[in-house]
């Protein structure tokens, strides 16, 4: 279907949330180690079936894009397609597929990634194919512009052609944020993604495409030994660039509640969207808030679905998360919570933020059931498994834990500090973070049109 | 948290760039699953599949007489408004306790209707495989349709519907299918208003009864099991749910089309076209199905398609073309497609066009065959590792009445191909002369580009024709 080449920010990851009852231990086996170059490298071996996932994974995203650039991380990604020393244009498609493979490519908040899943006999060939864009991509002007288009009508058929117009994401975070590293528009403005040169592209392809800014990993039916003496052969002699400083991701604290309306010109219902900031990664309080979550709107059996979508009937749907676009691990700067609801005509956004609210404060008053937690941690779990599953969920882990964390192996007690959280933590989160004064609410109504009668 | 590094110690300058693709190394053994097919006495046919890659299991349970046909002239839509409500209740569970069930055994159980069947796919944690037996088999048999559910969910829907109404890709497929399959029941997407507002929960019930009957059903289990105990564990659930009259098939037989038309629906303020272009296939049994699935590869079902690197690559007309072969029980449709801005619809219908009519005239090359099979058998292999992905390939077996071989055979068939195979299948049934175009966009903005092509029927986006 359409949509799967290439994608920006991708909804494919929701990891949830947390804990065991009575596990079994995780016992994925991981490699881990660095090349003189700065390249960290992770092998996992997985021989359930013939398969390997290869994936690079670079450490820039979206937050560090050129101001007057928005959209460029994403831009970039796409010129990685367009061929290398020994690879023409497209051409890394080609082979991937002729042998077998899928792949693609995805710029994220603060990762862009390159993959590809392949019969496990082929590993050398993503290996090869990977080195050979790190070490020499070709970049010319015709190729550019082409992307340029390609970028632009990918924006048109997910942004500005759509109902809503992605608004849980691109306008919650215009406002939820104030640096403009965080608040910007990822997707890009149409009018800066075709201003990008490729000056541009050179020099951001020299600033941080570089081995000692990357992760490479290898998942799959191979052997571990072996892979490592390719990995040597085809990256070792890409050379170390220096790392210029990492721009100032900090925000500061929200004071005020922040309350937007919208109107929409495609869509035919109104539609909500809340931000909270969250607490860092390494925040006591961060896996407590992930639990809070799962509690408040992890599928139906949540407190707010419940609440919106069945006993007061005021909404269609509610969706959302943490890192609704991802997990918790695969980010590094601020971050907010979102939720995402339509809610019905001859409603208002008042309304359903009111019982919104309600929901909270019986949370912070009464807290939260030890059957309630006790489940919350199984479905966490359970969706952690979901990931782990295939090739590239465990890939996607293992490569952010080495990107953001430098130790994969943490793959095997993720689910640990989420296993810890008490009621009383649970509870102490949403008293600290869900009020209003941490919030953005954006209101989205239809604006007031007429269907003007076609073709008379 | 520290870990410790094993830091390879090579020189770093020991290899210079290799300039051509490493060959591959000896080929992996395929793991096929070990697949095994048992009887319930009620007639519930179950096929277990070991696949201890995670700690869970995954449940398809396909309901084979409950399609968009069944009862379709009484209550059209009834199947799919059944599926989506039969898990919000059942004689002896409330919505919310179901809901809680689920949460508690790391769970997921959906239900959806399509024209050949409906399905109720679900998941869990492995360690409480019997609580979603238990809860499967519960849905299956005693769903309740309580009043309150049911009308929740009439509102919902119609609601869903009216907000699907603005999206530029539910439009083009709605108007696909109806053009496509004219009056036949395989033309439906979505109930109208209508129609919902007049099921009741009697209605609802009489359905499933006569419809979800273990006698025409398959349940296929794949995931961290032992065959022999999750076998007892289905029997001792699903072995008191009672068999029933298999109702006769009611799909018609599937119209032909005999000229190109264009059905264009309009959507003032649209900065792109959507368009799907296609026809009528084949069912999923045709003997034709391997090679008309591999031409879809060549010309628009993989990355380095002909499609993406005319329209994409060297044009740059549009993000992701695409095109597909749906095959289903009594036939099929292929389907090509893009969104693209305004100003190029027109060279994108005469792209579309060109690489189609060349498939149908010309063999495609070696080299592209070649790749296509390895395309093919490769991905399958990445399919079959997941556990849905094997479970959905079991079930389309007993859903399609294929033959059990079919995975194995899977790799052999692909490879028999010939680039004559290719050809024939792509002159027959990528028929450019009698083609549907469906195109969603702002007709004042794009007419002028689009009437080229042939004759125009305009919709709103209600489905009415405004002229």
């Amino acid at each position: 279907m359409r949509r799967y080449f290439v994608t920006c920010l991708s909804v494919l990851l929701l990891i949830a949330n947390v804990s065991y009852s009575h596990a079994k231990p995780l016992n994925i086996p991981v490699v881990y180690y660095k090349l003189p170059n700065g390249l960290k490298v992770v092998i996992s071996e997985d021989h359930i079936a013939p398969v390997v996932t290869v994936a690079v994974y670079y450490n820039v995203g979206f937050r560090l894009e050129p101001k007057g650039r928005t959209g460029f991380a994403h831009l970039f990604e796409h010129m990685m397609f367009q061929g290398s020393a020994n690879v023409k244009k497209f051409e890394h498609a080609k082979y991937v597929e002729a042998n077998g493979g899928s792949l693609n490519g995805h710029t994220d908040f603060d990762y862009t990634n390159y993959y590809q899943t392949m019969p496990s006999n082929r590993v050398e060939l993503g290996i090869w194919l990977e080195s050979d864009r790190m070490r020499s991509l070709d970049i010319s002007e015709e190729n550019l512009k082409n992307q340029q288009n390609v970028v632009s009508e990918e924006v048109r058929v997910n942004v500005l052609n759509q109902p809503y117009q992605f608004f849980e994401w691109i306008s919650l975070w215009e406002n939820a944020f104030t640096n403009w590293n965080n608040s910007h528009n990822g997707y890009g403005e149409l009018s800066e993604i075709n201003a990008a040169t490729i000056e541009d592209v050179r020099s951001f392809f020299k600033t941080y495409y570089a081995p000692n800014n990357a992760v490479l990993t290898i998942v799959g039916d191979v052997d571990a030994n072996e892979v490592k003496k390719m990995v040597e052969k085809h990256f070792a002699s890409i050379p170390t660039q220096p790392m210029p400083p990492r721009a100032d991701l900090t925000e500061p604290a929200q004071t005020k509640e922040k309350r937007v309306s919208q109107t929409d010109k495609l869509a035919n219902l109104p539609a909500l969207a809340t931000g909270y900031h969250i607490p860092p990664q390494n925040s006591p309080d961060f896996p407590a808030m992930a639990l809070l979550v799962q509690i408040l709107q992890g599928g139906e059996s949540s407190r707010w679905y419940q609440r919106l979508v069945k006993e007061k009937e005021l909404t269609l749907d509610l969706s959302g998360g943490l890192n609704y676009f991802g997990n918790e691990f695969d980010y590094t700067g601020p971050m907010i919570m979102t939720t995402r609801t339509t809610y019905k005509p001859g409603h208002t956004a008042d309304e359903v933020i009111k019982e919104m609210d309600a929901v909270i404060a019986e949370l912070t008053s009464k807290g939260v059931t030890d059957k309630e937690l006790a489940d919350a941690k199984i479905r966490y779990r359970s969706n952690l498994y979901d990931q782990l599953e295939s090739g590239q969920g465990k890939a996607h882990l293992l490569s952010a834990l080495a990107l953001f964390r430098d130790d994969p192996q943490q793959i095997n007690s993720l689910l640990t500090p989420f296993e810890n959280v008490t009621a009383a933590q649970v509870k102490a989160a949403a008293a600290k973070y869900l009020v209003a004064t941490n919030r953005t609410v954006i209101d989205r109504t239809p604006e007031a049109k007429q269907q003007p009668k076609s073709g008379q | 948290m520290k870990t410790i590094l094993a830091i390879i110690l090579f020189t770093a300058t020991a290899f210079a760039q290799q300039k051509t693709p490493p060959p591959p190394g000896a080929a992996r053994p395929l793991n096929l699953p070990k697949i095994t097919e048992k009887k319930l006495a009620n007639g519930l046919t179950v096929v277990l599949a070991p696949l201890p890659n995670v700690p869970k299991v995954t449940v398809i349970l396909t309901f084979r007489s409950a399609t968009t046909a069944s009862d379709r002239e009484a209550h059209p839509g009834i199947a799919q408004v059944a599926a989506s409500v039969a898990n919000e209740g059942t004689d002896t569970r409330s919505s919310k306790q179901i809901k809680e069930e689920l949460r508690s055994i790391g769970g997921t159980l959906g239900l959806g209707s399509d024209a050949d069947s409906t399905t109720m796919n679900a998941s869990s944690l492995s360690e409480f495989s019997t609580r979603l037996f238990d809860l499967m088999s519960d849905v299956a048999q005693h769903p309740s349709f309580p009043d309150d559910e049911v009308k929740l969910a009439q509102e919902n829907t119609i609601q869903q519907i009216r907000a699907g109404r603005a999206d530029p890709g539910f439009l083009v497929n709605e108007r696909f299918q109806k053009a496509v399959f004219g009056n036949h029941p395989y033309s439906f997407v979505v109930p109208d208003e209508k129609s919902i507002s007049a099921l009741t929960r009697n209605d609802l019930r009489a359905f499933v009864t006569k419809y979800y009957i273990p006698n025409a059903s398959h349940l296929v289990v794949v995931g961290d099991i032992d065959v022999d105990k999750t076998f007892a564990e289905i029997e001792k659930a699903f072995g008191s749910w009672k068999g029933g009259t298999v109702p006769p098939d009611e799909n018609p037989p599937v119209p032909t089309r005999d000229k190109r038309q264009i059905y264009f629906v309009n959507r003032p303020g649209s900065i792109q076209s959507a368009i799907y272009i296609g026809n009528v296939s084949i069912p999923r049994k045709d003997k034709d199905y391997f090679a008309i699935r591999t031409a879809n590869t060549i010309y628009g079902g993989s990355f380095y398609s002909r499609l993406t690197r005319n329209i994409r690559e060297s044009k740059g007309y549009t993000y992701s073309p695409f095109s597909n072969s749906n095959t289903q029980a009594k036939t099929g449709s292929f389907q090509a497609g893009a969104f693209v801005r305004n100003e190029v619809t027109g060279p994108t219908l005469l792209e579309i066009f060109y690489e189609l009519d060349r498939m149908r005239v010309l063999p495609v090359t070696d080299e592209e065959l070649n790749a296509a099979k390895e395309f093919s058998t490769g991905n399958f292999s990445v399919e079959l590792a997941s556990q849905f992905g094997l479970a959905g390939r079991i079930s389309t077996i007993y859903t399609y009445d294929l033959d059990k071989n079919f995975i194995n055979d899977f790799r052999p068939k692909v490879e028999s191909l010939t680039a004559a195979d290719i050809q024939r299948v792509a002159a027959k049934y990528f028929d450019t002369y009698r083609a549907a175009i469906v195109i969603v966009g702002d007709w004042e903005k794009v007419k002028d580009q689009v009437t080229p092509f042939g004759d125009v029927t305009i919709y709103d986006s209600e489905g009415n024709v405004v002229k």
